[in-house]
């Protein structure tokens, strides 16, 4: 709310004193590359949930424009604590690690182990139950600008207990998703309405949506720990330069380096149910 | 209790001098329109006796019996002098005529009166008057106090668009922003493009950066201390003007037959009657306005009361979709009792709220938080004798703060109300402070307060397992919410903590010659009020918080020293300043802390401390047809916050790290030059080293998207910012009979269109999916012309 809010001051203010943004050339640090772990295991629901990949890579100078940084040779595997099994992810050389044949259990707890380059990186997650949609349409006098169309979700939150959300909008064809984190912190026990509208943008191409436009919705079950690291992710991704938002700072995941704890892995290792549900606008 | 004894011996050393001697005592004003003049001299020739008049004109001076020149001089005005024969004590009030009295006059008061200035052991205090604020070029030919005091050495601003300053180093919420002496809890208009003095209702303002006095307290780096005119009691006038973004009208009159006087004033943006016109903005509104209100009324010669008062508030509205209204009141009822010639009094009460609301349509809520205090203060002047002056008083404050109820805005919202727990607390303080001449070269200041602070009960405390509110993730190596253990419930009369602090002030001045001095001061202060913000701009939605169980006051030492120098009777004068200030509890945020809409604010937080210290040059020139001053600061200013109770490093690994408003060089230069009657030219420089920011060290993929890593806070720098304005103001020549005068004022801001980044962002580009820096700069050149008129 107060990122929302935030960001529009500064988004109505830069327009109405004419303020002007370009792109310039800034000398940046460049630091250690570090091994990057984006462990997702998202259970769909409607599916077994069996097929599941990891991605390995390494971080990389922030300007740096070469794209394989894929990490190969590592050794996945992923732990059900509650009841002992082993999940083993198969090497494809080409920085995915996958498995046809894990067994996602709402409320286990799983542990992720990976070994690379004689260090072991381990981290534990518990896999949360979601809501599903209950209604995905569009309209256009709600959202941002009332004169725009935007896509709604409606779910309901359940009241005895603190959830935490992560959604996802995707336009088909576009080049990035758009992600946002929900806490039933102002909206326990509610049903839950978000929305998602584009607006007109010259320099970045963006169009506002028009009859034809396909959008998919996912709505993740997420852990409070998950929460914080993707809120801060999201914040920081989507207001960087916006004096309004809270200050960058080094965002560190779940994953720990057992051998040598400095050499930490950014990425997170999560377990979540998900709803997807996608929409068409007429 | 070191210092108290020193100070008792210093008094009775020098009480038990004793001759015939008598008192001159009175009030200073000005022959044209009454006000009341501050900081004017009164002097016996070719003695050492002399005076100062206070803040509401008073003066008292004391001299063995005989015969005197007596001279009353204030720059700007004409001087008066007059043969007296001392042989009783005397009750006399002056007026001085105005040197000159066009309306486009130059006159700037580099210090209260240079002669004065050098002997007086008073350091660190800049004072400007409405005038010379008034001929600085200006954004949108907006005059604006907190941009001027910018414009003097150890104050810089936290980038364009942002009404906060910060003083030697210090943070925006360690500033004392006093009108008429209520608190100005938020000093911005338009999310800080503007403040929200309206210098037509401004006699004149003076900031202490260090070596405060002992009456002022709760703010640990500053205090800007705003005085509002009283009103002409002389005859009905008129002021106003027009400008792009506002326009401004005041009325002043004596009322009840010279017995008193008022004044009103009011300032209005009108840009949102412009913006259905415009496409883009058709739906939006913004704006502002302001309202000063200020009347006095003289019961008898030692009696006068004053009542003042200001209101103001922003509202912004974006298409329906946010609406966000917010701003400062203020009251104050002042009785000035001259007790006996050489005791003065004044009793105030003092009222001041700020508060905002926010509508969120879209989400269909409404949040309301403010912030109200009461204070009553009685202050004291006692001029013992032509060495001693004393100044003593109590004070007592209270606060509450409300920092957020949430409702849903409408009946089919999917928000639940929250009220967050309101915060009573209550500051008491006591203190005197003596300034002593010792010896014709050697002069004293030394004084000492003592203050209170008691977190009131009426809400409940969370307690945390092992008292830890944050605690070490040792294995994520994160700060996280401690958890709680159990809630204590305090009733309404009952204290939940309780502080107290003695703070001692002590200055001291050498002449060395006629014409220069050196200077040294030490201040300690304590604040107990704190602004919670976690961003690198305040905003309107910053809450204030009251120390308490979890936040302990901020504590404050500073040391100063200085060298003063005058050259050509006072043509130039020369300032050079040296400081070091340190500053404990000063709270810091957790990496990814949440502030808003939390009840829990010490879960966010871990006490660290800042320091800073630099030199500061302050070269002007006072007379003649061009003045203007030089202003040069080199500075560093430094935070840090280990994890003490919480266990762990600390925030940023423990390491010391630049705070968002330092600044190593910073230069102003400033300067007006009078061509003839008709036009006077000014211009403003001014280049500072960027502000410290955290840039990115590297990236990876994640979730499709390429994300930003960050190492050390603060670490980097946005370019260097510089940028020139020039303004040239016309007065035409009108004729002697008639009363109005008018001034076309015309202005441009950042003449070489400099694209100073106001912050600089770091994201992917939509359709290359590339990484690239993009600066956001807010002025480029603005033009502006004002219209200034006085009926």
């Amino acid at each position: 709310m107060k990122k929302i809010y935030k960001s529009v001051i500064f988004i109505a203010l830069s327009l109405i004193l004419s303020s002007c943004e370009d792109v310039i050339d800034v000398d940046v640090n460049t630091a250690e590359p570090r091994l990057v772990i984006e462990a997702s295991l998202d259970w769909e629901k409607g599916t077994t949930g069996s097929e599941q990949t990891i991605k390995l890579s390494m971080s990389s100078p922030y300007f740096s424009t070469d794209t394989d940084t894929s990490v190969t040779g590592a050794l996945v595997t992923v732990t059900n604590m509650n009841s002992g099994s082993v999940y083993s992810f198969t090497d494809e050389n080409n920085g995915s690690y996958s498995i046809d044949n894990f067994e996602p259990i709402i409320g286990n707890t799983y542990q992720l182990s990976v070994a690379y380059n004689g260090e072991t990186y381990e981290a534990t997650e518990t896999l949360m139950e979601v809501s599903s949609i209950n209604q995905i349409n569009q309209s256009i006098e709600d959202g941002f600008d009332d004169e725009l169309p935007e896509v709604n979700i409606y779910f309901d939150d359940p009241a005895e207990e603190e959830n935490f959300y992560l959604v996802s909008f995707y336009e088909i064809g576009d080049m990035f998703p758009f992600f946002a984190d929900v806490s039933d912190e102002f909206v326990n026990g509610n049903e839950v309405y978000y929305f998602f509208e584009k607006e007109e943008d010259e320099d970045s191409n963006m169009t506002p949506f028009e009859a034809g436009d396909t959008v998919e919705v996912k709505l993740y079950g997420i852990s409070e720990q998950y929460y914080r690291f993707i809120r801060l992710l999201i914040e920081q991704y989507y207001n960087s330069g916006n004096p309004f938002a809270s200050n960058a700072a080094l965002i560190k995941g779940n994953c720990i380096n057992l051998t040598n704890p400095d050499n930490y892995a950014y990425g997170y290792f999560r377990v979540t149910e998900v709803d997807i549900a996608t929409y068409t606008f007429e | 209790m070191k210092h108290l004894s020193l100070i008792i011996v210093l008094f009775t050393s020098f009480m038990c001098l004793s001759q015939e001697k008598f008192s001159i005592s009175g009030t200073i004003t000005d022959a044209t329109n009454g006000e009341t003049l501050l900081g004017a001299t009164v002097y016996l020739k070719n003695t050492n006796f002399g005076a100062t008049t206070n803040e509401y004109g008073f003066f008292s001076l004391t001299a063995p019996k005989g015969d005197y020149g007596l001279v009353i001089s204030y720059v700007g005005y004409q001087t008066f002098s007059q043969n007296i024969q001392l042989n009783a004590d005397k009750k006399l009030d002056f007026e001085l005529q105005e040197s000159a009295t066009s309306l486009d006059e130059v006159v700037i008061i580099a210090e209260e009166s240079e002669v004065v200035s050098i002997k007086k052991p008073q350091m660190s205090v800049s004072k400007l008057n409405a005038q010379t604020i008034k001929e600085m070029p200006a954004v949108l030919g907006e005059v604006d106090v907190i941009k001027s005091i910018q414009m003097l050495p150890g104050v810089t601003s936290n980038g364009e668009g942002s009404a906060g300053f910060h003083v030697r180093g210090g943070a925006a919420d360690q500033n004392l922003v006093l009108l008429d002496e209520a608190i100005i809890y938020n000093t911005s208009h338009f999310f800080g493009f503007f403040s929200v003095f309206n210098t037509d209702a401004i006699k004149n303002i003076k900031l202490y950066k260090g070596d405060i006095p002992a009456k002022f307290g709760g703010r640990v780096s500053s205090v800007l201390d705003v005085r509002q005119k009283d009103g002409n009691n002389k005859q009905f006038e008129l002021n106003g003007g027009v400008g792009l973004i506002s326009s401004r009208l005041t009325a002043e009159s004596p009322i009840f037959k010279d017995k008193g006087s008022f004044l009103i004033s009011g300032r209005a943006s009108y840009a949102h009657l412009f913006m259905p016109l415009i496409e883009d903005v058709k739906d939006d509104k913004i704006s502002f306005y302001d309202l000063n209100l200020k009347t006095n009324f003289e019961l008898n010669k030692k009696n006068k009361l004053y009542l003042s008062g200001y209101f103001g508030r922003d509202v912004f509205n974006l298409s329906s979709l946010i609406e966000n209204n917010y701003g400062n009141a203020t009251g104050n009822l002042r009785w000035n009792h001259v007790i006996s010639d050489k005791l003065f009094s004044n009793l105030s009460f003092i009222y001041s709220k700020y508060d905002y609301n926010i509508v969120l349509d879209f989400i269909e809520l409404d949040w309301d938080a403010d912030i109200v205090n009461y204070n009553i203060k009685y202050d004291l002047g006692y001029y013992v004798n032509n060495n001693l002056t004393l100044d003593f008083g109590v004070s007592a404050l209270t606060y509450n703060v409300n920092p957020g109820e949430i409702h849903p805005s409408t009946e089919t919202s999917s928000i639940n109300a929250l009220i967050l727990d309101e915060k009573r607390a209550f500051e008491g303080a006591a203190y005197v402070s003596a300034e002593h001449k010792i010896t014709e070269k050697l002069a004293l200041n030394y004084g000492l307060r003592f203050s209170t602070f008691s977190r009131l009960g009426g809400q409940t405390m969370t307690n945390y397992i092992n008292n830890q509110p944050v605690v070490y993730n040792s294995e994520l190596d994160v700060y996280e919410r401690g958890e709680v253990e159990s809630e204590t419930d305090y009733s309404k009369g009952e204290s939940i903590k309780t502080f107290g602090n003695f703070e001692p002030r002590f200055g001291v001045s050498y002449q060395l010659n006629k014409a220069s001095s050196i200077k040294a001061s030490y201040t300690k202060s304590a604040q107990y009020l704190h602004l919670l913000s976690n961003t690198s701009s305040v905003t309107p939605l910053d809450v204030w918080t009251p120390s308490g169980q979890y936040i302990k006051p901020q504590i404050s030492n500073q040391y100063a020293l200085g060298y003063y120098k005058n050259f050509k009777e006072n043509t130039f004068t020369l300032e050079l300043e040296t400081y070091f200030k340190q500053v404990d509890n000063r709270i810091d945020y957790i990496d990814g802390s949440d502030l808003i809409g939390n009840n829990n604010i010490e879960t966010e937080i871990l006490n660290g401390e800042a320091r800073a210290y630099g030199l500061e040059l302050l070269f002007r020139k006072n007379k003649g047809n061009f003045t203007g001053w030089l202003a040069y600061t080199l500075s560093k200013s430094e935070q840090r916050a280990l994890g003490g109770n919480a266990g762990g490093p600390g925030i940023n690994n423990g390491d010391w790290y630049n705070t968002y408003y330092d600044r190593t060089h910073d230069v102003s230069l400033t300067g007006s030059y009078k061509l003839n009657d008709k036009w006077r030219f000014s211009s403003n420089f001014v280049f500072q080293t960027g502000r410290p920011v955290t840039y990115p060290n590297g990236q990876y993929n994640y979730e499709g998207l390429s994300i930003a890593t960050y190492a050390n806070r603060n670490e980097n720098r946005l370019p260097t910012y510089h940028r020139l304005d020039i303004s040239a103001t016309l007065t035409p020549k009108r004729k002697a009979d008639r009363r109005w005068k008018g001034e076309w004022v015309f202005g441009i801001y950042n003449l070489y269109d400099r694209r100073n980044a106001a912050s600089v962002g770091f994201n992917q580009n939509n359709q290359t999916g590339l990484n690239e820096a993009s600066r956001i700069s807010i002025f480029g050149r603005i033009p502006s012309v004002t219209y200034n008129f006085k009926f």
